[in-house]
């Protein structure tokens, strides 16, 4: 090894006596993945001042309350003593090391669909994390969701694991775009209406849902142009999933806000364009999700 | 038009002064929510129209000035737009509004701020500077949403 390398070693163990996560592309790749991918906002526990990724933030849903798991390389709370094929297991398969079934609350339906060499960037950029020593609350469930046995059969009729597959008759922005949606931002888990069980309906594809994650009601996105965002333009869509604004100059709230700051607003303008080009191109599915008896007019678009 | 005409429509124009008075001294919750769900509308459709122009989708430049000014006019107090009981019915929005108040106050102070900049960036025509002060107002708009704003019901 010549002295020049042995020099540049040194100079990089210097780099990195400072923990400087982005100066590992690797690590650079996993934080990009970790923003589209939502990871962020379901395990920080942002409303009590928790730290970032130590879990306990609770999402309610008609099944009982979830409180998020550690995630941090906390060996005894968190994910330190994983290994990477724990975690791809956890990803691709909704197991846990013990081989338990994760409740769908974690969207492993959607993040089955990343490809290997993001879920790979993801890992290193999690390890790369600072670990918080935190114990987080048990789920607390209706009795009929509590057996696993239950998240078993539920895997059964509704998962279907797999990397995403490109469409070859689409264009490289609609797959990269559909890829983002699909498999990272995972856009269906809220936006797609769920049945009794909790599956996911077929047809109803972003075609929003009064029964929303804490008892939000969350709009229809596909493109019908009365229920849902027909009348918007890909460049409005791609603005609003960066800055939050949306055409009528409305602002997103609540959860959608939280998905955009923490995550959506730090990809590429390319990305967020390819992400509206595809929900956009979906099929438009006429659904009201506002209350019964009340219309939507084209006032309350503004709303 | 005749006297009894002029003097029918005096009386009239009178009653409804002398009725439109003491209404507004207790006005009902659901016209306060609708007059504050008109007024967040209008700051809504300024702020798209003023995004519109400094994005350069359409010309309009003299008009700028007027949404800002508009913005300022109605972002100078949004705290009164939020009465105490004005909480209840048709709204979305939420008790923290009044539970963290000192906080929501904090956050429209904030608004007030950011959309003043944004005027003085417009009056001094730093245009360098438009879309960067634009989207601070659209930043701090979205803060305070997150917080204190149901989503659709």
């Amino acid at each position: 090894m010549s002295i020049t390398r042995l020099r540049l070693l040194y100079a990089t163990g210097l780099l990195f006596a400072v923990p400087l996560a982005s100066a590992d592309p690797l690590v650079s790749q996993g934080e990009y993945i970790y923003r589209a991918a939502g990871c962020h906002g379901c395990h920080t526990d942002a409303k009590h001042g928790g730290k970032p990724l130590a879990g306990g933030q609770a999402l309610a849903t008609p099944f009982g309350t979830f409180y998020s798991p550690n995630i941090t390389p906390d060996a005894e709370t968190g994910i330190g003593r994983w290994s990477e094929q724990d975690f791809l297991r956890a990803l691709r398969e909704g197991r846990s090391p013990a081989g338990d079934h994760y409740y769908p609350s974690f969207p492993y339906p959607s993040y089955t669909k990343l490809n290997a060499e993001d879920l790979h960037a993801l890992w290193a950029y999690l390890k790369a994390q600072t670990p918080v020593k935190q114990v987080n609350r048990k789920h607390d469930l209706k009795w009929f969701a509590r057996p696993r046995t239950f998240v078993g059969s539920w895997k059964g009729l509704y998962f279907t694991p797999g990397v995403y597959k490109s469409d070859a008759l689409k264009s490289t922005a609609w797959n990269r775009g559909a890829y983002l949606a699909e498999a990272a931002a995972h856009c269906g888990e809220c936006h797609t209406p769920r049945g009794a069980l909790g599956g996911i309906k077929s047809g109803m594809h972003y075609a929003g849902t009064r029964e929303g994650p804490d008892d939000s009601v969350i709009p229809n996105i596909t493109p019908d142009k009365k229920t849902g965002i027909g009348r918007w333009r890909v460049r409005e869509l791609a603005e609003y999933l960066e800055t939050g604004m949306k055409p009528d100059g409305d602002s997103a709230g609540e959860l959608m806000a939280e998905v955009i700051d923490n995550g959506l607003r730090y990809l590429h303008k390319d990305d967020l364009a390819a992400i509206a080009e595809y929900v956009l191109s979906l099929p438009p599915v006429e659904h009201s999700v506002r209350k019964a008896g009340k219309k939507p007019a084209k006032k309350e678009e503004f709303e | 038009m005749n006297q009894t005409h002029i003097r029918h429509r005096i009386f009239v124009t009178a009653c409804l002064l002398a009725g439109a008075v003491p209404a507004v001294q207790s006005a009902e919750p659901e016209d306060i929510i609708k007059y504050r769900q008109n007024v967040m509308k209008s700051q809504g459709a300024h702020l798209a129209a003023a995004g519109a122009i400094i994005q350069g989708k359409v010309g309009y430049k003299n008009q700028l000035g007027d949404h800002v000014k508009a913005l300022q006019a109605s972002t100078r107090d949004i705290p009164g737009l939020f009465p105490k009981d004005s909480d209840f019915g048709e709204t979305k929005a939420l008790d923290a509004i009044w539970k963290n108040n000192a906080d929501f106050q904090k956050r429209a102070k904030d608004t007030r701020d950011k959309v003043n900049a944004l005027a003085k960036a417009v009056t001094v025509k730093d245009s360098q500077n438009y879309g960067a002060r634009f989207k601070d107002v659209a930043d701090s708009c979205k803060a305070c949403h997150k917080d204190y704003r149901k989503e659709d019901k």
